[in-house]
């Protein structure tokens, strides 16, 4: 027996065409792949499965039962993970459990079989609020709390999305347990990677199936979009000999806590400097400090010519910047968007409006002028924010995880722009935790618990840890980290 | 810079799908409902009586009840007790009793008992309706002595009708402002907290005045449109115009507006979640209304609580606008008030800009 059957759904909301006639099966223990881009449909898909969604037509089993008229017998049944919510910030690891337990009927006690595979790595937290937790523990803990009622299908949407590559990995070995314990399991992923790992995958883009198959017959299939070719790395532009980012011996305390543990590197201008680290290694910290957000606990930085204690609200006029949490106002217009960060930084109306249209126009995207950005699909909304941070000509562009959840072929054009950027004589800091992103970087640093672990161009750092690619190298050193998961 | 600042605050009000209506129904509602609703004058009083006489004298006493306009008459009762268990029940307020004999004594020119029983759950209403009913029957058993009562003239100055609405009017004037200036501005802030768009400002040279007054100005506007709103139909509804300049109603409501607006900042400053901002501001919004005069006579307050009136930016404003609206004083009688409410609005001020920080 199948342990879900999709025929024909559609689902729509006004006009737009959510779903189009979707239909495919899942066998018992597989563990299937639900891929395309933003906005294709797949959070639709999941909504409908886990019966908290009507479907306009067509029909939904899950483990055979009828999404409509059975609903209750599902929701028993199922364990459900969505994107970006599932977890209560303020309760404790053991009361988020204790909480999704009381939910389904059942106790962590009767549960605790089914979990302990997962809840055992983060039980000695149990008393530290979730809030507190890295991105990789947050993610056991809300697999374990999808998992605590032992639920025969498994709906994960992008769970792994803003996570770095090493949890990323122990989170598909856990799931790789579940399976042998017979779980279905049905996740989406903008990972080319973690698309590997499944048994069949789904194509989805514009509510349509595009294709169902083996993830390696899919992936050659679309290879357009999930393989583009990579970007020819003379594009980016020339390095001067001159140092935009100095830091030395830079320390970032929270109580006893050194988030930023003494790191000190310089970046040239021009250069594309890639700063890497597992979730919590303390990037955003140090981004902080440099971007003027944040007064360093003790020694020195220099950022485009300025002290980084002392002057820098000078600083912020040198730079531009973009956060992992969306930066542009999403009930204003693009080009209303544009003139105010234009204007904040003393941009005349003329050039403002010269401007706008010549980078609308560079964009292809002039016709969505007086489009309201948060109508736009998420890769262009990432390519709107980057194109206004450096809409005033920076110095330099702090980019903090630009390209989070989206498909690779989008990413490549964001990294095209990247490297115009570049061209232009821009410097580029940016975080990332794609590492085949890391690989179009001049130079990266991996930081590793608040140090900088290792530093150099990708091809030295492969060559120095005698790893195939960077990501092996990032495995490989992030796996000395003692302090995720102390 | 503040320019483009501002005009962003003013689309983003104008896509609110709430926010507009909001401003344009809020001075709307206020004033068509809250003068009639929020009075204190005691009407309406249920009496039941007991009349145990049925004489002549009596009767007239009923009838002067029936033709009063505080009381409704709630019907002859046979006993005490059929009156009490009304009473009980809230059909009536009072009970009347009138003792056997109660004619006849009066006309020997004895003082005959009469019961008045009131409930006095809600005390102001308890009390003023035995007083109003007392005054009915001693008129009738002495007439001398309510023609003596007579003779005492009470003057009633400047709100000669007493006219509650005329007293409510300024306060939901304070209500409009707070709500506005206070609110909103936090309101709005701690939403570019939560969805992280205030990082992206912070790492901007926007300057804090920039910004803080990019937050102010838009809501100042709106409470300044919102008060003129609220004057227009105070006119047109009650008839009610300020006796004083009207100017000087404006410069005290953009006082308090910058108090308000201050102390809203401040929260922001210090909150993280909406949650927190809305709680917080609302504990200090009630305690600042409360012991402000707004309702309640601040001079029957316990000394201590009289005390916090001083720092209370709130009863200044109550007591500087309803000299100006009633009494017709102009800035000379309320000097003093203007200069306490520029001083704790300033204090404010300095406390909002130096506890935000773009660098920390």
């Amino acid at each position: 027996m199948n342990a879900i059957e999709v025929n024909n759904v559609s689902k729509s909301y006004g006009t737009v065409k959510a779903l189009d006639d979707v239909s495919f099966t899942v066998g018992k223990g597989e563990v299937f792949g639900l891929i395309g881009p933003d906005g294709a449909g797949k959070t639709s898909m999941y909504r409908i499965l886990c019966t908290l969604l009507l479907a306009d037509s067509g029909t939904v089993a899950v483990d055979g039962f009828d999404a409509v008229r059975q609903m209750t017998d599902i929701r028993r049944r199922v364990g459900y993970m969505p994107g970006k919510f599932s977890l209560y910030e303020d309760l404790t690891v053991e009361e988020n459990l204790q909480f999704f337990a009381t939910l389904f009927g059942t106790t962590v006690e009767e549960g605790y079989d089914s979990i302990k595979a997962i809840y055992g790595q983060i039980e000695r937290f149990k008393n530290r609020r979730a809030g507190a937790l890295s991105g990789g523990m947050k993610q056991k803990l809300a697999l374990s709390c999808a998992l605590v009622h032992s639920p025969s299908v498994l709906f994960l949407d992008e769970p792994t999305t803003g996570v770095d590559p090493v949890s990323r990995k122990e989170f598909w070995d856990m799931l790789g347990t579940l399976k042998d314990r017979g779980i279905t399991i049905v996740a989406s992923t903008p990972y080319l990677d973690e698309v590997r790992r499944c048994e069949r995958v789904a194509f989805l883009n514009q509510g349509k199936i595009r294709g169902i198959g083996t993830p390696d017959e899919i992936l050659t299939r679309f290879a357009d979009i999930f393989n583009p070719p990579g970007i020819d790395h003379a594009q980016g532009g020339e390095v001067k000999n001159e140092n935009v980012i100095e830091v030395e011996h830079l320390v970032k305390a929270f109580g006893s806590f050194h988030a930023v543990d003494d790191i000190s590197f310089t970046v040239k201008r021009g250069e594309i400097f890639g700063f890497l680290g597992a979730n919590g290694a303390g990037k955003t910290t140090a981004m902080h400090m440099l971007t003027g957000l944040n007064q360093p606990t003790s020694g020195t930085g220099r950022v485009v010519g300025y002290d980084i204690r002392t002057e820098h609200e000078q600083i912020k006029k040198h730079i531009g910047y973009m956060s992992q949490r969306f930066s542009l106002y999403e009930d204003l217009t693009v080009a209303e968007n544009i003139r105010l960060f234009g204007g904040i930084y003393g941009m005349d109306d003329k050039e403002i409006a010269r401007k706008t249209d010549e980078m609308l126009e560079r964009l292809q995207f002039a016709d969505h002028k007086d489009t309201l950005v948060a109508s736009l699909p998420l890769g262009w909304k990432q390519k709107l924010a980057f194109s206004v941070s450096i809409f005033h000509e920076p110095g330099v562009v702090f980019l903090d995880e630009p390209t989070g959840g989206v498909d690779p072929a989008t990413r490549r054009q964001f990294w095209e722009l990247i490297y115009e950027a570049a061209g232009r004589g821009i410097t580029v800091f940016v975080t990332t935790h794609y590492m085949d992103e890391a690989e179009y970087c001049d130079r990266i640093s991996i930081m590793v618990d608040g140090k900088i672990k290792a530093m150099g161009t990708p091809d030295e750092l492969k060559q120095k840890y005698n790893q195939p690619d960077m990501d092996h190298v990032f495995t490989y050193l992030a796996r000395q980290a003692t302090r995720s998961s102390d | 810079m503040l320019r483009h600042l501002i005009r962003k605050e003013f689309l983003q009000i104008r896509r609110n799908p709430f926010l507009p209506k909001l401003i344009l129904m809020f001075p709307i509602m206020i004033m068509c409902i809250s003068p009639w609703v929020m009075n204190m004058e005691v009407k309406n009083v249920v009496v039941n009586v007991v009349d145990n006489d049925r004489s002549t004298r009596s009767q007239q006493i009923v009838h002067s009840i029936e033709a009063s306009d505080y009381f409704i008459f709630g019907g002859q009762k046979p006993s005490y007790r059929a009156a009490l268990a009304e009473i009980e029940h809230g059909k009536a307020d009072m009970v009347l009793v009138i003792p056997h004999d109660f004619g006849k004594d009066i006309d020997r020119g004895e003082m005959p008992q009469v019961l008045i029983a009131a409930n006095a759950v809600n005390g102001t209403k308890g009390g003023i309706g035995s007083a109003y009913l007392s005054q009915i029957v001693t008129s009738h058993v002495m007439p001398t002595k309510a023609a003596f009562q007579s003779k005492v003239s009470t003057l009633l100055l400047y709100n000669k009708h007493q006219n509650y609405k005329l007293y409510m009017i300024p306060a939901l004037l304070a209500m409009v402002v707070m709500l506005m200036t206070g609110f909103l501005p936090t309101l709005n802030i701690v939403s570019e907290k939560e969805i992280g768009t205030i990082e992206q400002i912070n790492v901007t040279p926007v300057s804090k005045w920039a910004f803080i007054l990019s937050k102010l100005i838009p809501y100042w506007l709106i409470a300044f449109f919102v008060i003129t709103v609220f004057l227009i139909l105070a006119w047109l509804i009650y008839g009610i115009i300020p006796d004083g300049p009207i100017w000087l109603v404006y410069v005290l409501a953009m006082l308090l507006a910058m108090f308000f607006s201050s102390f809203g900042l401040i929260v922001s400053n210090y909150s993280d979640t909406m949650q927190q901002a809305v709680f917080v501001t609302w504990f200090f919004v009630m305690i600042i209304m409360l012991l402000s005069g707004l309702f309640t006579p601040t001079r029957s307050m316990p000394s201590w609580a009289y005390a916090t009136t001083y720092v209370n930016p709130m009863s200044y404003f109550i007591e500087a606008v309803r000299t100006v609206f009633i009494r017709g004083g102009g800035l000379s009688s309320i000097w003093h008030q203007v200069l306490a409410l520029l001083g704790i609005g300033s204090v404010m001020a300095v406390w909002a800009v130096v506890s935000y920080k773009k660098n920390s």
